[in-house]
């Protein structure tokens, strides 16, 4: 805790403020500053001869004019934003909920019952995290082409072998979100029931219970932290998840709130209100990702 | 001044709230096996690593061959130091590690290779260059960080508990060969210990220390005999302390007067012309047992409550007869012992071998803290017989 | 713990009647087959497209969907289409490669001189810069994208659009995985070496140098895996921060030609290559590990990416 190692030897703090300062100066100009920057550009004006964003550096010159169009894009006539925010809200919600449903049960049995074979399970897990996520939707896309797998499978067994997965429906960019997102979900989940006491459950059956009310009244309310923080690493990513959609769908049906963003940093004139949807999701976001980075930070000190 | 010598003036260190090391001097001569003894928390760690280096003190002085080193960094120091853990470096091999520290002192290659192989065969790791340290055992790891301090020859080597993860046997052998190894290097070691078996075996003097500050300085024989206070006293072995009261106090160096229950005795040694309430220790080894109702000088009834067989000795557990609990060690020289469990005894207790020391304003419950659980007698007594 | 054993307690029932029924209900310990092939069915439903995929690339006719023989023509074949020869291709190849090299040769360091600093620089500047480079990390990649983008356009102009600013968006979005890897090692590893070492005679530095940044290696390593795999695959940040075709590396590619533009099986090629880059360094990564962990136990990088998924 003190001694030669540390600051409180006074004799030389600049050395380890030396070694420090490159990466945070990196941090602070490359993460910091542009969040600043996105402020600015909401609350900035355009250029209407380039129809450029004009940003405004000083909060006290703040305008909320960016505001005000995104707000009747939300509630107003001729609102667009409304419908992809609360799809967005949508599929995230199916997505998380079915991911939790094959997640739990996987990470269940690996951490409990893989015995011997725990090892290969836990690489066979691990896996996808070593494939681009652009590979594993096109694995997917290949496969829901008309004529591809999917669907001739489907016509073998007698169903319509002819639907359009990918020509814009809701059910293949959901299903592409799970596809997606579970390996995160599945070694968080892992690691949390991987940490539950064996010998707990082993009282709880001692004591007379089966195993499902093993399950349902200690595993699950043991585990109930794990569940909270994969839930948060699932859901964080996918509020601002826009390919999938466009790789699976790219339909305006389906679109999510990423792709409303995308959208508007691409048109002329509109990146203000592209800065201000940002900073609004990224409000809404900030709860959950104060949360995880607190449970990031308690999680690493608790290793010293 | 010889080489080695080290001279602590007012030495503190204060950790925010906390006094680690509450202002400490001593002096050790150089070529000397110097012990710092203590339980936990007791500071001699912190004294160390001042010696070191690691620790930066709050005020006063190290003086080492008369130059005040207390504000220079480790590596200025010429005092090298072997830790608790060894902390070999891991992806180095034995003849690496030892040879690291040379590399700063510009030695030539030629002769790194020379004193390499003279530090191994000093501690008897001969040929074992080539290994990794986790290849070796507990002892031998301790035995190459002595040989990577000592290669450096340094005028004070510092040693912190290096034998506190060895078991009982290893440790009793290694404690011979290290103080044979300081008398052939003829390097002032100072050693810090919690085992006050290891400090005495081993020291040519040594330092009680008792929240940090030193409770007594001297030779291994003196601290033993006359400690100091009571916490000395019960730190070093079995002190026997009883409670009593003063009826004479002695006048000049002679014997004064206690009473200990309805029993009066004379102690010769330690605070003699103390009045009012003190504490009286004794040695295991020189309380004498004799039959019941024999008569003599310095005498009290009392019973064996308990045998103990150690081996080359055996421990018996008596009460006497104003209720205090007492220990005695006879040794086991072939003549059985004609107590057993409820035989009554008389307990002699030398007047030369009673001590009475200052009363350190704690129970004598408080003090036998740290042996309780080899107390088994209940220290409220029993009525006197 | 206390309220573990609660949750055990509250759900015992009170009655050794059930007890009793349950036990007729078949052996107890069991292994869970049902479970156990839900398992196996989620791997297989998780590899075996991407399997599939990987198969495609080496198709012979232009279908991603029809298997027609076996052929090599999409990767080197072909002289209009393959990877190879097509200049869109290769370039993109080239761009992922060098975005990755970059990328990695910057981040690592810069990550292990925070990590180290951060560590013994104990104060609340250090902890708030800690918890700063957590939330990089922690938000979502598109927003990070879309403020790089803005702060790129308007303020640092000097940066401009292309390989640079990928390149430095990368280096933020992967900074966490050094830090926090390195960081778990040092902990484990703690003080005491460097203290030998400057007891030896070893300046600060010098201890660093020689002592503490072998004992990181392992650490090291890792990291420098993880973030070479990361920004081969990484697609959010650089499509946001390139300009021309000529810097899209391959997931960009990718993802531009998904509905029509190149043909299927290349783009199936493309992303093949992008596996193969990430698993042979992936591979080279494990191996050098094990080789410099050969006789010590090291638990840092389970931890650390434990302490990534914020458990």
């Amino acid at each position: 805790m003190n001694g030669i190692g540390t600051s409180r030897d006074r004799r030389g703090r600049w050395l380890w403020i030396a070694l420090a300062a490159p990466g945070a100066v990196w941090l602070i100009v490359l993460f910091v500053v542009p969040f600043y920057a996105m402020l600015a550009v909401a609350g900035g004006g355009i250029n209407s001869f380039f129809e450029t964003a004009v940003p405004t550096w000083n909060p006290l010159q703040w305008s909320s004019a960016n505001l005000s169009v995104v707000w009747q894009d939300i509630a107003g006539t001729g609102a667009y934003l409304g419908a992809p925010a609360l799809r967005t809200l949508l599929y995230t919600a199916a997505a998380t909920i079915i991911s939790l449903a094959i997640a739990y049960p996987v990470a269940y049995f690996v951490s409990r019952y893989a015995g011997r074979r725990k090892a290969l399970m836990l690489v066979l897990l691990i896996a996808p995290f070593w494939v681009s996520y652009m590979m594993r939707m096109l694995a997917w896309i290949d496969l829901l082409q008309q004529g591809g797998f999917v669907n001739s499978a489907l016509s073998f067994v007698g169903l319509s072998g002819s639907t359009d997965w990918l020509g814009g429906k809701s059910v293949t960019v959901i299903f592409g979100l799970v596809y997606g997102y579970i390996p995160y979900l599945i070694l968080v989940l892992y690691a949390g029931l991987d940490r539950i006491d064996g010998s707990l459950l082993e009282a709880a059956r001692d004591l007379g219970l089966g195993r499902w009310r093993t399950f349902w009244r200690v595993t699950v309310p043991l585990s109930k932290p794990t569940i909270i923080a994969g839930t948060f690493i699932t859901v964080l990513p996918m509020l601002g998840d826009y390919f999938t959609n466009q790789l699976l769908s790219a339909a305006p049906g389906t679109t999510m709130i990423g792709n409303a963003i995308e959208g508007q940093l691409q048109s002329a004139g509109e990146t203000g209100q592209g800065a201000v949807v940002s900073l609004m999701l990224l409000v809404v976001l900030l709860i959950p990702m104060t949360y995880y980075a607190l449970s990031t930070a308690r999680a690493s000190r608790e290793f010293a | 001044m010889p080489g080695g010598h080290v001279k602590l003036q007012s030495l503190a260190k204060r950790f925010d709230e906390v006094t680690a090391v509450d202002g400490i001097s001593l002096e050790i001569e150089g070529g000397e096996f110097f012990s710092l003894l203590g339980p936990s928390g007791c500071g001699k760690t912190t004294t160390l690593r001042m010696v070191a280096g690691f620790e930066p003190p709050t005020s006063g002085s190290i003086l080492l061959d008369g130059v005040d080193v207390a504000n220079w960094p480790p590596n200025q120091r010429n005092v090298n130091t072997v830790f608790q853990s060894y902390a070999l470096f891991p992806f180095l091999t034995v003849a690496e590690n030892v040879a690291f520290g040379m590399k700063y002192r510009s030695v030539p290659k030629s002769e790194v290779t020379t004193r390499v192989g003279e530090a191994l065969e000093l501690v008897q790791l001969a040929g074992y260059g080539k290994r990794r340290p986790n290849q070796l055992s507990g002892g031998q790891q301790q035995r190459v960080a002595l040989a990577r301090a000592l290669v450096l020859r340094p005028a004070v080597l510092l040693l912190d508990e290096p034998l506190g993860a060895l078991d009982a046997k290893l440790r009793r052998t290694l404690q011979v060969e290290l103080n044979g190894l300081q008398k052939q290097v003829g390097i002032t070691f100072l050693y810090v210990t919690h085992d006050q078996e290891e400090a005495l075996t081993m020291s040519d003097r040594l330092a009680v220390m008792n929240h940090g500050q030193i409770a007594q300085l001297g030779t291994p024989e003196h601290v033993y005999t006359e400690p100091a206070d009571a916490y000395v006293a019960d730190f070093l072995g079995v002190s026997n302390l009883m409670e009593a009261t003063v009826e004479a106090a002695g006048v000049g160096a002679g014997p004064c007067r206690v009473r200990l229950g309805d029993f009066l005795l004379d102690a010769a040694t330690g605070e003699v012309r103390a009045t009012g309430d003190v504490k009286l220790a004794i040695r295991p080894e020189r309380v004498d047992l004799h039959p019941h109702e024999t008569v003599g000088a310095n005498r009290m009834p009392g019973m064996v409550e308990r045998l103990v067989f150690l081996g080359s000795t055996t421990q018996i557990f008596l009460r006497l007869a104003n209720g205090a609990a007492l220990q005695a060690l006879v040794r086991n020289d072939g003549i059985g012992l004609p107590y057993r469990q409820g035989t009554p005894v008389s307990v002699a207790l030398p007047a030369d071998a009673l001590r009475v020391l200052p009363d350190p304003g704690v129970s004598v419950a408080e003090i036998h803290d740290e042996t309780l659980g080899d107390r088994l007698l209940d220290p409220a007594g029993a009525a006197p017989v | 713990m206390a309220g573990a054993t609660s949750e055990v307690l509250s759900a015992v029932p009170g009655g050794a009647s059930s007890a009793r029924r349950r036990r007729r209900r078949g052996n107890p310990w069991r292994r869970p087959w049902a479970l156990e092939g839900f398992t196996w069915l989620y791997i297989v439903w998780s590899i075996v497209p991407v399997a599939i995929a990987v198969l495609f690339s080496f198709n012979n006719g232009a279908s991603q969907s029809t298997w027609q023989g076996f052929s090599t023509k999409w990767y080197v074949g072909n002289s209009v289409q393959s990877v190879l020869h097509n200049p869109s291709l290769h370039q993109a190849v080239v761009q992922t490669l060098k975005l990755s090299i970059l990328t990695t040769l910057i981040t690592v360091p810069l990550g292990i001189g925070f990590a180290i600093g951060i560590d013994r620089w104990r104060g609340r500047t250090s902890s708030s810069l800690n918890m700063v480079m957590i939330f990089s990390f922690v938000v979502p990649e598109l927003l990070l994208a879309v403020a790089l983008f803005l702060l790129v356009t308007q303020l640092l102009k000097f940066l401009t659009l292309g390989t640079t600013a990928e390149v430095a968006g990368l280096v933020v979005w992967n900074f966490s995985w050094p830090a926090i890897i390195v960081r778990a090692r040092l902990v484990t590893i703690g003080k005491t070496y460097e203290e030998a070492a400057t007891d030896l005679g070893a300046s600060r530095l010098s201890a660093i140098r020689r002592v503490l940044l072998p004992m990181l290696m392992p650490a090291i390593f890792a990291s420098a895996v993880l973030v070479f795999a990361s920004t081969v695959d990484d697609f959010v940040i650089v499509e946001q921060l390139s300009s021309t075709a000529a810097t899209q590396p391959m997931s960009v590619l990718i993802y531009s030609n998904v509905h029509g533009g190149l043909q299927g099986p290349a783009l199936n090629a493309l992303a093949t290559i992008m596996l193969f880059f990430s698993l042979a360094v992936a591979l080279v990564g494990f191996v050098a590990y094990r080789w410099m962990t050969r006789g010590e136990r090291s638990q840092g990088a389970t931890q650390a990416l434990t302490g990534i998924a914020g458990i």
